[in-house]
C-alpha cells in the first residue's frame, strides 16, 4: 500500500504543475494563468468532493479548520517566495532554499512533534532525497 | 531582505506538511481535509478570475489541461494524507517534492530541454534515495511485524 502511494504521489504531483509550462510554451496572455488556477482547483476539488458525495459523506469542521490553515500557509509560502524573487534573489536561490528548506522543517516536527524516528535507510535516503530536490530546484 | 522571505517560504511550506500531520493525528479525514484545501484557494481563484474582467477568450484546451492537472494534484494530496496515517510524514514530504524530477524528464522529452549534468546527478540522486526509502520502509515493516508495540 506504501510503496503505490508513494509511486502515487511521485506521478501525479510531478505532472499536476506541468499545465503552466504547456500554457507558456503555447504563447497565451499571462491572464490566463486565473481561469486556467480557477479550473485547476475546480477540477482537483470535484474529482475528490463527487465521490464523497454518492457516498453520503461531508466535510467537517475538523477537516474545514485544517484545510484552511493549510490553504493559509501555503499562500504565504508562495507569497515569501514571490517577494524574494521580486527583490532580485535569483530562481536557482530561492527554490533550493524554500523547498529544502521546508523539507527539514519538516524533518524536524516529525521528530520533535510527532516522535517520528528514522533507521539508517531511511536517513540516508532522506538525506540523499534532500540533496536531490536542492539540485532539482537549482538546476 | 530577499533572503529572509525565501526562509520564511522554506518555513511556511514545513509548517504547511507539518500542519497535514497534525490534522491527521485529530483523526481529520483525508478526503474531506482536501475538499476544504482545495475549495478556499477555488473561491479566491474564481474571484480573482471575475475581478480581472479581461474579456479575452480562454480556448478550451487552458480549461482541459487545467481540469486533468487539477484532478492529479488532488489525487497526489489525497495519496499523501493517507500515507501518512501509515508512514512518516518526513518521507511523504520528501517524495511529494522529489516528484518535481517528473515534469523535469518531461520537458526534456517534450521540449527537447538541454539535460545538463546537474539535472542527470540529480535524477540519479532521486533514484537511489527512493532505493533507500523503500528499504528503510520495508525493514521498519518487518520490525513492526515482530513487534506491534514499535508501529505505535
Amino acid at each position: 500500500m506504501w510503496f503505490l502511494l508513494m509511486l502515487v504521489i511521485l506521478l501525479t504531483n510531478g505532472m499536476s504543475a506541468f499545465g503552466l509550462k504547456m500554457i507558456a510554451g503555447w504563447g497565451l496572455p499571462e491572464t490566463v494563468k486565473y481561469p486556467y488556477l480557477t479550473a485547476w482547483y475546480a477540477g482537483g476539488l470535484a474529482a475528490i468532493a463527487l465521490p464523497m458525495l454518492l457516498k453520503g459523506m461531508r466535510v467537517g469542521k475538523t477537516e474545514l479548520f485544517w484545510g484552511g490553515v493549510t490553504g493559509a500557509l501555503s499562500i504565504g509560502g508562495q507569497i515569501a517566495m514571490a517577494v524574494a524573487l521580486s527583490s532580485g534573489v535569483p530562481g536557482h536561490v530561492v527554490f533550493p532554499i524554500a523547498i529544502g528548506g521546508s523539507i527539514f522543517v519538516v524533518a524536524l516536527a516529525g521528530r520533535l512533534m510527532f516522535g517520528e524516528r528514522m533507521n539508517p535507510p531511511t536517513a540516508l535516503g532522506l538525506a540523499l532525497g534532500f540533496i536531490a530536490v536542492v539540485l532539482l530546484g537549482a538546476s | 531582505m530577499g533572503m529572509l522571505f525565501c526562509f520564511l517560504g522554506a518555513i511556511s511550506f514545513g509548517l504547511l506538511g507539518s500542519a497535514l500531520k497534525a490534522a491527521e493525528r485529530r483523526k481529520a479525514d483525508a478526503a474531506g481535509l482536501v475538499v476544504s484545501a482545495y475549495a478556499w484557494p477555488a473561491l479566491i481563484m474564481m474571484v480573482r478570475t471575475l475581478l480581472l474582467k479581461s474579456g479575452g477568450h480562454v480556448p478550451t484546451k487552458v480549461y482541459v489541461i487545467a481540469v486533468l492537472f487539477g484532478i492529479c494534484a488532488a489525487v497526489a494530496s489525497l495519496a499523501f494524507q493517507v500515507s501518512i496515517s501509515i508512514g512518516k510524514v518526513t518521507v511523504g514530504w520528501l517524495m511529494m517534492n522529489l516528484s518535481a524530477g517528473v515534469p523535469v524528464v518531461v520537458s526534456v522529452w517534450m521540449y527537447h530541454e538541454k539535460l545538463t549534468i546537474l539535472k542527470v546527478v540529480a535524477f540519479g540522486l532521486v533514484l537511489v534515495s527512493i532505493f533507500f526509502l523503500s528499504w528503510g520502509q520495508v525493514i521498519e515493516k518487518r520490525a513492526i511485524a515482530s513487534n506491534p508495540a514499535e508501529g505505535e
